[in-house]
């Protein structure tokens, strides 16, 4: 192990400063490990570490890439820290982002000159295409817009790609590229614009033009004027650079996403409102400190034993922390004037006819619209239910998985059992069996509203966010690539 | 003297009207407005204060009022604080305690076992009231035995303080323990010269001992159910039968009483309840009922195979005391927090539950989070079944846990501090603002109380801080209501009935006697 992060406690904060310092593999070891000892844990705190990573193994110095040469490496790296820690999704979705950015340069840089998002198989596309063109739910970005974008799969009766995920998708016919912008998708654009864009789609570049404000992608400024200069330009150093900013947009994501989903936070906030949440995510605090800042409402706030009351109780008293160790704290949200009332889980239930929403933060949102929380928010999600009390789920779209929970179980990662009897008392923990499980799965039927850095969606709609933004082919990274002959 | 006194005193006089009729008129002022404030104070302060306390509190109220007229502004503010002892801290203790004869009213007493950082009695805004559940404050607790009545027996005074820290917990328990001491004070009752037993009894020595009960802790609906069958017996009581006849015979029926009603009645509901336990069944229950458990012990020792799942709840983890008793009786069992409820119901073939009372409208009062479970078994097509003695059916109705509740002390959600470096310190035990912290939290509170006067940077405010945040309440409910629909089956007495006809069996145990 590399000695930088010798005498500090590993977390996130510790493992970026030796990512400065440290060889690549040696770093990729680091990582792996802190993820098995679940010293980096939760899901941003992983996303930004595997983006670093990532950016770290693609800048790799004196290494020339080309497109395939990356992707097997990446997915390599992928692989390796997805088995490290398979329940912490965070992790592969962003390896698969990744890859969908390589994909996507690659594929703009093999066809610079006809439009590269429709490759190859758009006239084709059109001739087969059968299913009109739906041109009000597509945004200019989303790679599906327009006729020619359907992916030919679609007609051959496949079932959504988003959702068969765990199959073998080595051999899948090819989906066009994925627009330059790779920040998140806004998965609602005007209507008008795509059916104008398709009339002018042989210039790939046109949708991309006027993108809307909050996903505007430095990357598209420079290339076309690159290409127009004369695709003169190696293409291996194209693809190194263009995918490494690509990675930033990544990390500036990663960054933002709290306060693009506290934007919203004053539609769906009102006065003299009653919230229920639980856990100490930092999203639902930025949330609702930027609701309470016009605002005045009532908190009920579940306290989350065993596993997060500490932290939750420490958020309450002295607001929520950025991330990891900086020593800021935000208020909290009883200095706004917001009436905090703690509770514990097992009280959710009691005060549910008065509550007006419940607010939940997830670890990990699954294609088809479920979640997987903090342990406590099923019951508090079902409770809700019953009461009719709306769920408004608040999840950056990186914790977006394209994984199908086929068997939920699996999903749950448990925690450590001396958090509910501490192993003194020999003779209870020895013979009575202790469970502590640390996530919940929340299924799409409970939840009403999910609140992401794109705006708000329901919950049958995330299948759409997942096709936005990963590639059929890297859902699967076991899968073998059946590398050149299909351009992904 | 008098001469030299006088001329003064005439100058005096003569300048008053001018000087002082205007510092009259401040100083009259100044004591309307404390007098308003301790009336304020006084409405605020609650009924069940004993009787014998209200002047000794009083006088310290307008003492406190004084106390805090002379400092004013927010740094002082917080000194005012500290020296009437928080009001709310639990309920009335400490008042009452400094109401005693033997303290004198002056000198803030800091009782050990208050750990907490004063609250804010003196604005007027109650910092620890939850408004939502305002109608079932101020909590009631009593830690120690200041400002009781004196005719209170030492059994009744005994079993208060075991009630008020859970010593003595589940309706059941309380109603027969309240019903063997009552039994003590019946005994030691003499009848005055002028007046019979029956009519003197219940009005003149059992109400003292009921009230302080209610002091110590809300009555259950068992023990009132059994308070009514009592104070009814006893005024049914023919008036000429000599004394101690009269005593033995209540004495006696008393025994009854418990044996018929509960004792029987529990080998009854366990009989019938553990035919529900099959072989490879997995029985799921919550918290710890004592009929649930002798159920349980009966099922074992009959020698079905079945496993057990406890699922428990902070601040009592009573499910832990029933997990250890299972263990010791060499039952498979497994121990889950309540976060790992949904995952153990999926593993569930039969969830009982025990009661604080079913309300006739078929829903069932039982500790807080049993209302989760079953809405959870009953997603899961789990049959509910509670089971449930006919001393603890009500007449009562309730739409919600709200109207009908009981609210702990705050206190019990604090946990034992928390050292700075190990963030997975595990969660201390629950206990009660009686036997409260010990010195530790004492240590913690004050350092609390120094972060939260200047602000804060170097120390992290920790949840014993919690009086001191303005907008901060912690809420700790007892009692939920779950909703008939997901209960399948009641046990009692009578047999095996639905939710629905809880008032049937009601209107036959409780008020056909």
């Amino acid at each position: 192990m590399p000695s930088s992060m010798v005498g500090q406690t590993p977390s996130l904060t510790g493992f970026l400063k030796s990512l400065k310092q440290n060889d690549i593999e040696n770093s990729i070891e680091l990582f792996i490990s802190l993820l098995k000892r679940r010293q980096i844990k939760n899901s941003r705190p992983c996303a930004i570490a595997t983006t670093h990573l990532l950016l770290r193994v693609v800048a790799e110095p004196k290494r020339k890439w080309d497109a395939q040469k990356l992707i097997a490496r990446v997915r390599n790296v992928g692989r390796r820290l997805i088995a490290a820690q398979p329940r912490e999704m965070a992790v592969g979705n962003i390896v698969r982002r990744v890859l969908g950015v390589i994909r996507e340069v690659a594929e703009r840089d093999e066809d610079p000159l006809t439009d590269s998002e429709f490759s190859g198989s758009a006239s084709p596309i059109t001739e087969e295409f059968q299913r009109p063109a739906l041109p009000t739910r597509f945004s200019e970005f989303s790679p599906l817009h327009g006729a020619a974008a359907m992916p030919h799969n679609m007609h051959s009766g496949r079932p959504g790609t988003a959702d068969s995920v765990s199959m073998d998708l080595g051999g899948t016919p090819q989906r066009p590229a994925l627009l330059s912008t790779n920040a998140s998708y806004a998965g609602q654009g005007p209507p008008g614009t795509s059916l104008f864009s398709i009339l002018q789609h042989p210039q790939g570049r046109s949708p991309v033009a006027t993108p809307p404000p909050g996903t505007q992608s430095p990357v598209t400024g420079p290339s076309p004027s690159r290409r127009a200069i004369g695709g003169e330009i190696p293409e291996k150093l194209d693809i190194k650079a263009e995918v490494i900013d690509g990675i930033k947009e990544l990390q500036d994501e990663l960054d933002v996403v709290d306060n693009q989903i506290a934007e919203s936070a004053l539609d769906h906030i009102h006065s003299n409102e009653i919230i229920l949440t639980h856990t100490s995510s930092q999203t639902v605090q930025k949330f609702l400190l930027t609701a309470a800042r016009k605002r005045k409402f009532t908190l009920f706030h579940a306290e989350a034993y065993p596993n997060n009351h500490e932290a939750t109780h420490v958020t309450i008293l002295n607001g929520a922390q950025g991330e990891d160790d900086s020593d800021e704290r935000w208020k909290p949200l009883t200095s706004l004037g917001i009436t905090v009332i703690l509770i514990p889980d097992s009280a959710v239930f009691a005060p549910m006819s008065r509550i007006n929403k419940v607010i939940l933060a997830p670890h990990a949102v699954l294609a088809n619209g479920s979640l997987l929380a903090a342990a406590g928010a099923s019951t508090i999600a079902l409770a809700a239910k019953t009461h009719h009390v709306p769920v408004v789920v608040l999840s950056g779209v990186y914790k977006l998985s394209p994984v199908y929970p086929f068997d939920t179980d699996e999903l749950i990662e448990y925690g450590d059992p001396s958090k509910v009897v501490p192993f003194e008392e020999a003779e209870f923990t020895d013979k009575v069996d202790i469970v502590n499980p640390l996530y919940d799965w929340v299924d799409c039927d409970l939840v009403d509203l999910y609140i992401t850095n794109l705006g708000g969606h329901a919950p049958s709609y995330l299948y759409r966010i997942v096709a936005d933004h990963y590639r059929v082919e890297d859902i699967d990274l076991n899968a073998k690539l059946d590398a050149v002959a299909k351009k992904g | 003297m008098a001469e030299q006194g006088e001329p003064a005193e005439q100058s005096k006089t003569a300048d008053e009207p001018k000087v002082s009729a205007a510092e009259l008129k401040k100083r009259a002022k100044a004591d309307k407005q404390a007098r308003r404030a301790a009336q304020k104070e006084q409405e605020k302060a609650p009924a069940e204060v004993p009787p014998a306390t209200n002047g000794a509190h009083q006088e310290h109220l307008t003492q406190a009022q004084g106390v805090q007229q002379d400092q004013k502004g927010k740094a002082t503010q917080a000194k005012g604080q500290q020296q009437p002892k928080p009001s709310k801290q639990g309920g009335q203790e400490v008042r009452q305690e400094r109401g005693g004869p033997s303290q004198p009213p002056n000198i803030p007493l800091r009782n050990k076992a208050a750990s907490t950082a004063p609250s804010k009695k003196l604005p007027k805004k109650d910092n620890t009231v939850v408004e939502l559940l305002s109608h079932l404050y101020p909590v009631q607790r009593r830690p120690n035995l200041a400002g009781v009545s004196k005719d209170v027996h030492p059994a009744v005074l005994a079993l208060g303080l075991q009630i008020s820290t859970y010593e003595i917990c589940g309706s059941s328990a309380r109603c027969v323990a309240m019903l063997l001491a009552f039994k003590e004070a019946i005994q030691a009752y003499t009848t005055p010269r002028d007046t019979s037993l029956p009519r003197h009894l219940v009005s003149h020595h059992l109400s003292p001992q009921i009230d302080y009960l209610r002091s110590c802790r809300p009555l259950a609906e068992s023990m009132g159910n059994a308070i009514r069958w009592l104070k009814k017996l006893i005024v049914e009581l023919d008036p000429d039968k000599p004394e101690h006849e009269a005593k033995d015979f209540v004495c006696e029926e008393i025994d009854r009483f418990v044996h018929e009603r509960i004792t029987v009645t529990d080998q009854a509901i366990a009989a019938s309840a553990q035919d529900q336990i099959r072989n490879d069944s997995v029985v799921l229950t919550y918290a710890k009922s004592a009929i649930v458990e002798k159920t349980i012990l009966q099922a074992h020792e009959q020698g079905t195979r079945f496993r057990v799942i406890v699922v428990d709840s902070r601040p009592l983890f009573e499910g832990k005391r029933l997990a250890t008793s299972l263990m010791r009786a060499g039952l498979e069992a497994q121990y889950v927090p309540f976060s790992g409820l949904a995952h153990v119901v999926k593993d569930a073939t039969l969830v009982l539950l025990g009661a604080h009372s079913m309300l006739s409208n078929g829903r069932l009062q039982s500790r807080v989070g049993t209302a989760s479970v079953a809405l959870r078994a009953h997603k899961a097509d789990v049959p509910v079944i509670v089971c449930c003695e006919s001393v603890k059916f009500s007449g009562k109705v309730a739409l919600d846990s709200i109207v009908l509740n009981e609210i702990a002390p705050p206190e019990e959600l604090l946990l034992s501090p928390i050292p700075e470096k190990s963030p997975n310190h595990p969660a201390g035990v629950a206990t009660t603002a009686v036997t409260g912290k010990s010195a530790a939290p004492g240590k913690s509170a004050a350092p609390g109380k120094d972060a939260s006067e200047d602000d804060e940077p170097a120390k992290l405010k920790t949840l014993h801080d919690w009086n001191s945040i303005p907008n901060l309440r912690l809420l700790n409910p007892m009692y939920d209501i779950t909703p008939a629909e997901y209960i399948r089956m009641v046990i009692c007495e009578y047999g095996s009935v639905p939710p629905s006809s809880v008032p049937v069996v009601h209107r036959l145990a409780n008020e056909g006697m």
